[in-house]
């Protein structure tokens, strides 16, 4: 896990990234989250876990077209790089190792 | 109404943002929380999308979003910061005079603020204990006096009770009337002022009862009594079932039972009574007071409106009985509208309404913003001294700070460790400023005053308070200090090269600034002082030095102690008067025909003006047989000139709608105390069925002796009636002691203010005599003369003090004048002399600091300055 360097709510968050494609901004990728989550999300904790995302490599964003509703500010639409998608798989195959390994470790 | 679309959300989280995110991720996120904003908005009030917004801004201020102000989370960990605090505590116990500069000034100043503090509070929460407060209404009206419609605490007397029965959304009401009566209980008689009240009144108003029943009031024979006044009448026993004998007047009387006895009342009110008796007593009283009559007053009605909206409804409804009132009483009292004036503002109000029954505490507001000035001013004060006496001394640091650097510490890091060590220093200052405003400040000021602010050390507002200024004052004082020291480069340290704290322009700004203050608050104090010495040679118009009175039931009372005083031969001269000044007075209306005039009045015979030696300028005094000039007036001058008239003696002025004419015009006197102006004032003859008062005259020197002969009558003439009497002079009690205080005060500020500046001084010749030691051994060595020695010391400041007191001084005289112009209406001579004294005294200080260090020099060995390890 450490090698990836990916926090269990980045991991979350570059998932939705990755499904909300052209909707991928912050206040949607709230919005897709606390549905999913059933919980409520700060603005801060989604901004600060795409923004250290986009740092270690794992995002890259480009700006989109300002609307009336946001003030006439433009969005920033994030993607997903080849890097994410590889360190999605590694964890998601590490995971699926220990789910098969269970019945093994655990001694019913 | 607005739609969603007008409603912005805050501005402020935004600049804030703006401020403290890296500027790349702005755009996107403000476009973020506008769009949240303008969904919430859909969904909810305006107010709560307004907090969503503003605790979503919040959750932004994360590290990784901030923008690189020093990267200061990542270099500060706890460790470290343990270390500052050790190194702060041992540099504070290394130099412990700087430690004490530092410390005493800013104690003194943060002890101020917790004044200031207490005294806001205690200010601001009058009457705010009442449970109700927010549904209980005084019921005012505004009536046109003297040109102008002013607004009026009391009430129609029918009023209280056609409300009740005209208005469902009216749930109480309560009647309130105040008189003064003589209580007895056993040998115990005294004079009292008794509330007559409606049995809501204790419900209305929550005054939580000791002993007893609220519903007590309910009872016609019952009496509740204050605490101060059961312990007056019964010590510490439990007065209930008790009976009080209560004299209304020579005729009328009767017993009361108590039914209840309030607890102590909570310090900051303006409302509160001794005696409660039901209101109903009131006619049997006063038979000549009818509750029913339009245009008798009561003192004040109170009404609960349960719902705020309603208190509208109830009073555009008012009209009927502002007719009502009008059809019946005169047209000096035509009443313009009725306005419910909430209990939880009243105070604050007071000093609009006239005669209401709320202490008016204007002057707490007042005083509330000069202190929060002065508070302010100390505070510069206290962090100035700091500030320069750590740009002074980082040399002393230059080492630990070159080391500190030459190992990795940034810029950032250091600056974080000069302000550790601050927050240190204020804290204990903040200590020693607690103990200061707790055992000085406060109870100095309650002893002054003789009242309680009810300070207590539980406040949890205290400690946000307390919370806040301590991280305020530490970051104005240490944030330049910090900044200044954490500049240089380790190297240049480290090699020497470095020169810290020598003629930082700064400091020299600050101390001048600091002076100006010293220099300010010097003059005010001095003219404060003799402000109070000079107020107390005021005369105030009359003659009150030889003058005794008392206040007497009727006028046989008077008849009889008037025949045993005549024998007296130390009495020159004897006056019965149904008012008196000082006590009693009137006010009344002169209609002219551009308007009406209001003018205070006071009833008196003949021989007042002789007795009270009330120089008359033009005209005559009554003659001796009153009763044949009962339509002549005397006026004062201040009324002749608020009148205008070019001839007084003669002219006719109408009260009411009998002409009265003008017989004399006395010299101006003092009808209130001297911080009141003189108003325009007439006399009129007083019918001697109601006389109230007898003074007396007499022979200068022989006062205690008569004072003591009147009482001695007094009390074998009226035994079961309290003797209400003293010298003339006493009538304003107080006026003289508060007077004395304003100066005390200014005193006290001018203390602090011209020690802090002086300590910042000598700290500062003190630092740079010790930076210059080796300088001066060489000088010395050389053969330097002591003069030579003194004027190279002393010239930067000579310069520095001339160019300070050159704008301080006009500064002060404006700034003390202008003050004393607005406190006073008579007030001394302005004159320079206050600005004098306060220049002569910061050059004093001065001479005093630079003497001490010259001596120093001069004593030195200079062996020992030149002297290297």
């Amino acid at each position: 896990m450490k090698k990836t360097k990916l926090g269990e709510f980045e991991e979350l968050v570059l998932l939705t990234v990755i499904a909300l494609r052209k909707d991928a901004y912050g206040v949607e990728i709230k919005r897709e989250l606390e549905e999913r989550l059933n919980e409520t999300l700060s603005v801060g904790s989604i901004q600060s876990a795409l923004k250290r995302m986009e740092e270690k490599g794992y995002l890259t964003s480009v700006f989109g077209e300002p609307t009336q509703k946001r003030g006439g500010k433009r969005k920033r639409i994030y993607t997903a790089t080849p890097a994410a998608h590889r360190v999605l798989s590694e964890l998601k195959s590490i995971r699926a190792g220990l789910w098969n390994s269970m019945p093994r470790l655990v001694h019913t | 109404m607005h739609t969603p679309e007008s409603i912005q959300p805050p501005r402020w989280p935004i600049t804030v943002l703006r401020f403290l995110l890296k500027k790349e991720y702005l755009e996107e996120i403000e476009g973020d929380l506008e769009e949240l904003f303008a969904d919430d908005i859909e969904q909810m009030s305006a107010f709560k999308a307004r907090m969503y917004f503003i605790w979503n801004a919040l959750t932004l201020v994360r590290p990784s979003l901030l923008r690189h102000i020093g990267s200061f989370h990542i270099q500060h960990h706890p460790a470290m910061f343990r270390n500052y605090f050790k190194i702060s505590f041992r540099s504070l116990m290394r130099q412990p005079f700087q430690s004490f500069i530092n410390i005493f000034g800013l104690s003194a100043a943060i002890g101020i603020c917790i004044f200031t503090y207490a005294f806001s509070r205690w200010t601001y929460s009058m009457d705010q204990f009442h449970t109700h407060k927010n549904e209980v209404y005084l019921t005012t009206f505004y009536a046109n006096r003297d040109g102008s419609d002013q607004q009026f605490g009391r009430s129609p007397a029918p009023l209280g009770a056609v409300l009740r029965k005209d208005f469902p959304q009216i749930k109480q009401t309560c009647r309130v009337e105040d008189r003064n009566v003589i209580i007895k209980y056993g040998d115990l008689v005294f004079n009292e002022r008794l509330r007559f009240v409606d049995p809501e009144f204790l419900e209305m108003l929550t005054f939580p009862l000791k002993w007893g029943q609220t519903n007590a009031l309910r009872d016609m024979n019952s009496i509740i009594l204050s605490e101060e006044m059961a312990v007056k009448y019964f010590g510490s026993e439990n007065p209930v079932g008790k009976t009080m004998l209560i004299k209304f007047d020579g005729e009328r009387s009767g017993l009361f039972t108590v039914g209840g006895v309030a607890e102590a009342f909570p310090k900051a009110r303006t409302i509160s009574f001794h005696f409660l008796v039901r209101f109903e007593n009131l006619q049997s009283a006063d038979p000549s007071y009818d509750v029913t009559d339009w245009k008798t007053m009561v003192q004040a009605t109170l009404v609960r409106i349960e719902h705020p909206e309603d208190v509208s409804i109830v009073q555009r409804n008012m009209a009927a009985y502002q007719n009502a009132h009008n059809a019946a009483a005169s047209r000096d009292w035509a009443i313009t509208s009725f306005v419910f004036e909430p209990l939880a503002t009243l105070h604050q109000r007071a000093h609009r309404i006239r005669d209401d029954i709320s202490r008016s505490t204007e002057d707490n507001y007042t005083t509330i913003y000069y202190l929060t000035a002065i508070t302010l001013l100390m505070l510069a004060l206290a962090c100035f001294n700091y500030i320069n006496i750590a740009i002074v001394s980082a040399a002393k640091r230059l080492k630990e700070i070159g080391i500190r650097k030459s190992i990795g510490a940034t810029r950032s890091v250091i600056s974080v460790q000069f302000l550790a060590e601050n927050l240190v220093i204020t804290l204990f200052a903040m200590i020693g400023g607690y103990i200061l405003a707790t055992h000085i400040f406060i109870p100095g000021f309650e002893y002054l005053w003789h009242f309680s602010m009810g300070f207590e050390f539980l406040d949890p507002k205290l400690w946000i308070f307390l919370a806040v200024v301590l991280v305020v004052t530490s970051i104005a004082s240490g944030i330049y200090p910090a900044l200044y020291i954490s500049r240089f480069h380790a190297a240049g340290i480290l090699k020497g090269s470095v020169r810290f704290g020598k003629n930082n322009p700064l400091t020299k700004v600050l101390l001048s600034i600091q002076l100006v203050l010293a220099c300010m608050f010097m003059t005010c104090a001095v003219d404060f002082t003799r402000n109070t010495d000079f107020l107390s040679n005021r005369s105030w118009g009359y003659e009150n030095r030889e003058v005794l009175y008392t206040a007497v039931p009727d006028r046989s009372a008077f008849e009889q102690l008037r025949s045993k005083l005549l024998q007296e031969p130390n009495v020159l001269s004897i006056s019965g008067s149904t008012h008196h000044l000082g006590k009693k007075h009137v006010t009344t209306l002169i209609q002219r025909p551009e308007r009406a005039y209001e003018v205070d009045q006071l009833f008196v015979d003949a021989h007042y003006f002789q007795t009270m030696g009330i120089p008359i300028s033009r005209g005559r005094y009554f003659p001796d047989e009153a009763q044949a000039d009962q339509r002549s007036i005397v006026i004062n001058e201040t009324m002749v000139k608020h009148l205008n008239l070019e001839n007084p003696i003669g002219h006719k002025l109408r009260i009411d709608s009998t002409e009265y004419s003008v017989i004399g015009v006395t010299q101006d006197i003092h009808v209130y105390d001297f911080s009141s102006a003189i108003r325009p004032t007439l006399f009129r003859v007083a019918s001697p069925d109601i006389t109230r008062f007898l003074s007396v005259k007499v022979r200068p020197g022989t006062q205690p002796e008569m004072y003591r002969i009147l009482k001695n009558h007094w009390s074998s003439l009226f035994p079961e009636i309290p003797f209400d009497g003293g010298y003339q002079e006493d009538v304003w009690g107080r006026y003289y002691e508060t007077i004395g205080i304003h100066g005390l005060v200014w005193r006290i500020f001018a203390f602090f203010a011209v020690a802090m500046a002086g300590l910042g001084l000598y700290g500062l010749i003190t630092y740079n005599v010790t930076g210059r030691i080796k300088e001066f051994s060489i000088r010395k060595v050389l053969g330097a003369e002591a003069f030579s020695i003194s004027a190279l010391l002393s010239r930067p400041y000579t310069l520095l003090y001339g160019a300070a007191l050159l704008v301080g001084m006009p500064l002060s005289y404006l700034f003390a004048t202008h003050l004393l112009v607005a406190s006073y209406p008579y007030h001394m001579p302005v004159s320079y002399t206050g600005v004098f004294i306060a220049a002569l005294a910061l050059v004093l200080v001065l001479a005093l600091s630079l003497l001490i260090q010259i001596h120093r020099i001069l004593k030195s060995n200079p062996v020992e300055g030149l002297r290297t390890e």
